[in-house]
């Protein structure tokens, strides 16, 4: 068996719209290690969620499409399950958790049974026992008085309090993987913390895999073992979290991270926004989607796509730009260890 | 729960007053005596009438007296059947006005519910394109045209039998209820699945429906668990105003099929110009209506959580 | 991983020339648009809200410009053409004056029989005598032995039965008095006649059917009374006549239905859309000023809109409209718009306050009046021009509800005061006549459905292009 537990290949959704077919997801590959954390970056509307969800069968058809790709689940192929076999493994082998927990849980049904629900569909209980073992469930994710909250509503609950709770229901089952969408952005700060802190230490206890949807790089930092960076529906650099973050060799992902604050980074460091927006993605550009924002373009990447080069013979870092080509002109930011950074630790 | 019963209450009185007055103002508007009006009322009753509405006193005193005879719940004698009080006009008529209207309100929210999830379901698929075609003209058609077309339709079929399978008017059997209440509810029904279907596809994007879905449960347990129980809700709120949509509209319903309801009876009292029994039949209705949306507000709260535990 | 194959490509140096830092000019892939241009675009392209816009186009044609083109007078009474159905232009003969005829007496047959028989045979010989048109229809038939009498019955379908022979005309007495002359408002259609032999008192179960299709005539004189000949033209017996053309037919008074639908579109259109023009103008005045000032304003100004809401709409439209009076003579527009505007006016009320109230939590507004924006740029620059959507949504639906509203009390006989027409009365009078004269009925309510049928899509379409408008602003 390999140790990779999720083999995604060359996924592409489309959506057809008002406008004409937007190409959301073109061709992303991915792999997911064994009880590791998979990061995805990138920034909004770049097709993170699209891509997640394609993998768990949750588009809405029409008017997504998947025109193409595979995901393998140790082995098994997801993509164009008919919703019985599909529900063989959502909430079985994968969980997930959206970004706004307030939206998330549906307001008329109590928070136990909603928990409960998972259980009773998948592993045959009672309605007494699921809810016995939702209580449980709430407690595992640290919250107070859990016999007294599976009664109430999730109207009734903090915000922080329901992300707990999504995270009690998807874990019902033992997953293998947690697929977790932007799980902090709608909440503050402290609790932002706690939740990270709650995964880390289930990923531990349960020995599960995560994809961690973020755009936040301090996040990455914290909890993911390797990184994928997207950006306009494609995978423009992957490699270990140490790859990305000092030696990351894709222009966006130089520009995400001096786009970032850092405290740890030097004083006098300035932040820079980058410049411009994503490409229109009804029309994708032939050549390399980052072109006209990327400050060491060349001619080439406006015509043809750049290929997922194997930056510096590491096989688990590739970048896909052009300036990996060995002809291309050596850039200082991408060629040199670029470690102005030091690390948090 | 219970404080927020008593402030609907408290609010659904004061709305009884203000529309008990307007109606006192509306009446008090009409140009001229309104006992000079109808030469019917002889000189007996004329004077009772004086006597009792204190019609030789100022405005503002008789003001009064009507409120003091509303509160008693005492709405007077009927200027044109004499010694005959409103209260039993409104006993005797409201009860089968109430039975037509249940009928219709009964008709409309199931229909509303079951075509709109059906459109919704079929979305943009035959089903869904002939429901809304439907769902157009419903909303379009004025009521007193399907009155008339419900009519013809039973004369006709009476007619092919050769006897009478469903009467044409009248009231008395269920068989006299079934036409007029289900022409009746016909436009709310259409407005009702309009509503339905535009919820229903509105709940189906809803984000718990995508969790929902990733939980893996089935298809079929998603739409009637999750999808339904939601998209209804915004169905009840609407309810208490439809209740008053098809109470007036049941005014034409009774006319076409010569239902002896109430409303038939306030506008033949409109036509005679029939003052206590217009003013007492306005405020008996808008008394019910108000009390109608209150009470269905307060069940909705036992639909919807959020209102229930605040 | 895939990685695309690098070997059917080989980049040139001159490929790996820098184009300089990232082009600062943003491409602009689409045109930008108004906002109200947009919206226009997204509603042209909504089919059913075009078409629904052409038939408002077409009803106002109808309404403003019908009256040039079929210049009939809505009012005129025509008592010979009543309820009649609508057809193409008709034609008739014209003959002179109606002439007496004293019918067949036969001397030489018995007016009794001998004796009274159990049954006898049905009437033999029944058929016209000269020609039958609208005027007169004249029957004889052979006398029949044994019986003492006739029984003339006129059906519009081939009856059925003994039971079905249609209205009773009249009876003939004695077996010798074979003839009737039927004069009872006869149309250019098909008749059925019945003959049915009597002993005197009682009916033999026999009957005799003979079909007649009187032919369409007009006398001389009523030609020249309806303007349709001139003195010059009065010798000429057996010419075609043209007849007045009611291409909608006519109602239960002879009146035209054609003009009097377009009347009937003046009246109910006119409240149809200036009520709600008001009322919506007042709403979104009492609405912007509540939810512009708040407070204790606003909170005032919502709770009397919350009262006025209370009142049981239709109920009071009743009361204001006698509340308010209408003279003799009077049409009783004025009161019902007037009842109208009173009523209606909260939806909108409630609505653009809510839409001002989230205008002004948003930062933008905040940071203008910091800035120290003046009010009256506020409410010019940045709460109008946002509201503007809601207000003409809530306009396109208020015009179908006000013109349900009129046809609904004028059904009930509270609307307009006849002799105007309103589409709401034209189908109260219709609907007396609905069972023999549909298309009485049927013409005003499909102007009724089709109007607001109109304006209840074209609504939608509003509804739909602003929405998607906001959502891809987003
Ligand atoms: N239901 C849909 N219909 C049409 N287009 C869609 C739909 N869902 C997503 N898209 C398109 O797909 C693209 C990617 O969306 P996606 O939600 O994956 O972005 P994201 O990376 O998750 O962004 P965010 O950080 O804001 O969540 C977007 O540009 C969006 O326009
Ligand atoms: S391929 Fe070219 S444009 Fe794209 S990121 Fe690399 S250098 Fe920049
Ligand atoms: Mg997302």
């Amino acid at each position: 068996m390999s140790d990779h537990i999720l083999e995604v290949e060359n996924l592409s959704v489309e959506f057809s719209t008002y406008g004409g077919n937007v190409k959301a997801v073109r061709g992303v590959s991915f792999n997911v290690n064994r009880g590791q954390t998979l990061a995805i970056v990138g920034e909004s509307g770049c097709g993170k969620s699209v891509t997640v969800q394609a993998i768990m069968g949750i588009i809405p058809m029409p008017p997504g499409r998947i025109t193409g790709g595979s995901a393998k689940l140790n082995g098994h192929e997801l993509l164009g399950l008919s919703s019985k076999e599909a529900n063989k493994f959502r909430g079985i082998q994968i969980g997930m958790i959206f970004q706004d927990p307030m939206t998330s849980l549906n307001p008329t049904m109590t928070i136990g049974d909603q928990i409960a629900e998972t259980l009773m569909v998948h592993r045959g209980k009672s309605h007494s026992q699921a809810l016995k073992q939702a209580v449980d469930l709430l407690e595992k994710t640290h919250i107070p008085e859990a016999r007294k909250r599976v009664k109430q509503y999730p109207f009734e609950f903090s915000g922080g309090m329901l992300q707990r709770a999504m995270i009690a229901q998807s874990l019902a089952c033992k997953p293998s993987i947690l697929i977790a969408d932007e799980p902090t952005t709608a909440l503050d700060v402290t609790i932002q913390a706690q939740i990270l802190e709650l995964m880390a230490e289930l990923q531990r206890t349960e020995n599960m895999s995560i994809i961690l949807i973020t755009h936040d790089l301090a996040v990455v930092a914290r909890m993911a073992d390797e990184v994928a960076v997207m950006y306009a529906g494609q995978i423009v650099e992957t490699g270990s979290v140490d790859d990305i973050f000092y030696e990351s060799s894709h222009p966006y992902t130089l520009g995400l991270k001096s786009a970032m604050p850092s405290n740890t980074g030097s004083r006098e460091k300035k932040l820079t926004p980058i410049n411009g927006s994503p490409p229109d993605l009804f029309s994708p550009p032939q050549g390399c989607g980052y072109f006209t924002r990327c400050p060491y373009a060349m001619r080439l990447c406006d015509k043809k796509q750049p290929i997922n080069f194997v930056v510096r013979g590491k096989q688990n870092h590739r970048s896909r730009c052009w300036l990996q080509h060995g002809d291309a002109p050596e850039v200082a930011a991408i060629h040199q260890n670029n470690s102005g950074q030091s690390r948090a630790d | 729960m219970l404080a927020y019963t008593l402030k609907r209450l408290l609010a659904g009185v004061i709305t009884v007053w203000f529309i008990a007055t307007a109606t006192f103002i509306a009446m008090h508007m009409v140009p001229g005596d309104p006992l000079m009006n109808d030469k019917a009322v002889s000189a007996e009753i004329r004077k009772n009438l004086e006597q009792k509405y204190g019609l030789d006193k100022p405005v503002t005193e008789q003001y009064f007296i009507y409120l003091g005879n509303m509160l008693r719940g005492d709405f007077g004698i009927s200027f044109t059947q004499q010694n005959r009080r409103v209260n039993d006009i409104i006993r005797d008529h409201f009860p089968v006005s109430a039975t037509l209207g249940l009928l219709a309100i009964f008709f409309a929210a199931t229909g509303g519910v079951l075509w709109g999830a059906l459109t919704a379901i079929y979305r943009n698929r035959m089903p869904d394109i002939i429901i809304m075609f439907l769902v157009i003209l419903g909303i379009s058609v004025p009521s007193f045209v399907f009155a008339a077309l419900g009519q013809l339709m039973l004369v006709n079929i009476n007619s092919m039998l050769g006897y009478s399978l469903i009467p044409v008017a009248g009231w008395g059997t269920f068989a006299h209820m079934l036409m007029p209440s289900l022409v009746l509810g016909l436009g709310t029904m259409a407005f009702l699945t309009r509503l339905m279907r535009s919820s229903m596809l509105e709940v189906v994007n809803a984000d718990y429906i995508k969790t929902a879905r990733a939980k893996g449960l089935s298809p079929v347990r998603i739409f009637f668990r999750h999808q339904l129980r939601n998209a209804i809700l915004p169905v009840i709120t609407v309810l208490g105003p439809s209740i008053a949509a098809i109470t007036t509209g049941g005014f034409v319903v009774e006319l076409v099929f010569a239902i002896p309801g109430l409303g038939r009876y306030f506008v033949q009292a409109v036509q005679q110009l029939d003052y206590t029994v217009i003013m007492g039949t306005t405020v008996f209705y808008g008394a019910f209506l108000v009390f109608m949306v209150i009470i269905v507000d307060i069940l909705y709260g036992f639909v919807d959580p959020r209102v229930r535990l605040e | 991983m895939t990685s695309t194959s690098i070997s059917d490509f080989y980049p040139g140096v001159a490929d790996f020339a820098r184009v300089g830092t990232a082009s600062p000019v943003e491409e602009i892939s689409r045109p930008s648009l108004s906002y109200w241009q947009d919206v226009w675009i997204r509603l042209k392209k909504n089919s059913r809200a075009t078409i629904s816009l052409y038939i408002v186009i077409a009803l106002a044609v109808f309404t403003l410009l019908g009256p040039l083109f079929w210049q009939v007078d809505p009012f005129l009474q025509d008592l010979n053409q009543i309820s009649q159905a609508p057809s193409l232009r008709k034609s008739a003969t014209l003959v002179g004056a109606y002439k007496r005829w004293d019918g067949i007496v036969l001397s030489d047959f018995p007016v009794e029989p001998q004796e009274y028989m159990e049954s006898v045979a049905a009437v033999t010989g029944l058929q016209t005598f000269e020609t039958a048109t609208t005027q007169q229809v004249r029957l004889i038939w052979d006398p029949l032995t044994g019986s003492a009498g006739y029984n003339i019955y006129r059906n519009h379908r081939l009856p059925e039965g003994f039971n079905d022979l249609g209205l009773p005309l009249g009876s003939t007495y004695g077996a010798n008095e074979v003839s009737y002359e039927d004069r009872l408002s006869l149309e250019s259609r098909t008749y059925y006649y019945s003959i049915v032999p009597t002993d005197g008192y009682d009916e033999y179960e026999v009957y005799t059917i003979i079909e007649v299709r009187p032919q369409m005539i007009i006398t001389v004189s009523e030609a020249e009374g309806r303007g349709l000949i001139s003195e010059a033209e009065e010798g000429n017996l057996g010419q075609e006549i043209r007849l007045e053309f009611h291409p909608f037919g006519t109602d239960y008074l002879g009146r035209d239905m054609l003009a009097r639908l377009m009347e009937g579109a003046r009246v109910s259109l006119f409240i149809g859309i200036v009520a709600p023009l008001i009322f919506v103008l007042f709403g979104v005045i009492y609405g912007g000023c509540a939810g512009y000032f708040g407070g204790t304003l606003d909170a005032l100004l919502m709770r009397f809109a919350d009262f006025v809401v209370a009142l049981p709409f239709l109920l009071f439209m009743i009361l204001f409209k006698i509340a308010f009076g209408i003279g003799p003579g009077e049409s009783g527009i004025f009161p019902m718009l007037l009842a109208l505007i009173l009523l209606a006016w909260p939806a909108t009320a409630r609505l653009v306050r809510g839409q001002v109230l989230q205008i002004r939590e948003q930062g933008y507004i905040e940071a203008a009046q910091l800035l120290g924006a003046k009010p009256q740029y506020l409410i010019f620059r940045h709460i109008i021009p946002n509201t503007m959507g809601v207000i003409l949504v809530t306009l396109t639906f208020a015009v179908p509800s006000a013109i349900f509203t009129e046809a609904f009390l004028s059904f009930i006989g509270m609307g307009v005061a006849p002799p105007t027409p309103s589409w709401g009365s034209m189908c109260n009078e219709g609907v007396k006549t609905m069972l023999s004269h549909p298309h009485e009925l049927i013409f005003p309510a499909a102007f009724i459905s089709v109007t607001v049928l109109a304006f209840n899509l074209l609504g939608d379409g509003l509804t739909e292009a602003l929405d998607s408008r906001m959502r891809s602003r987003e």
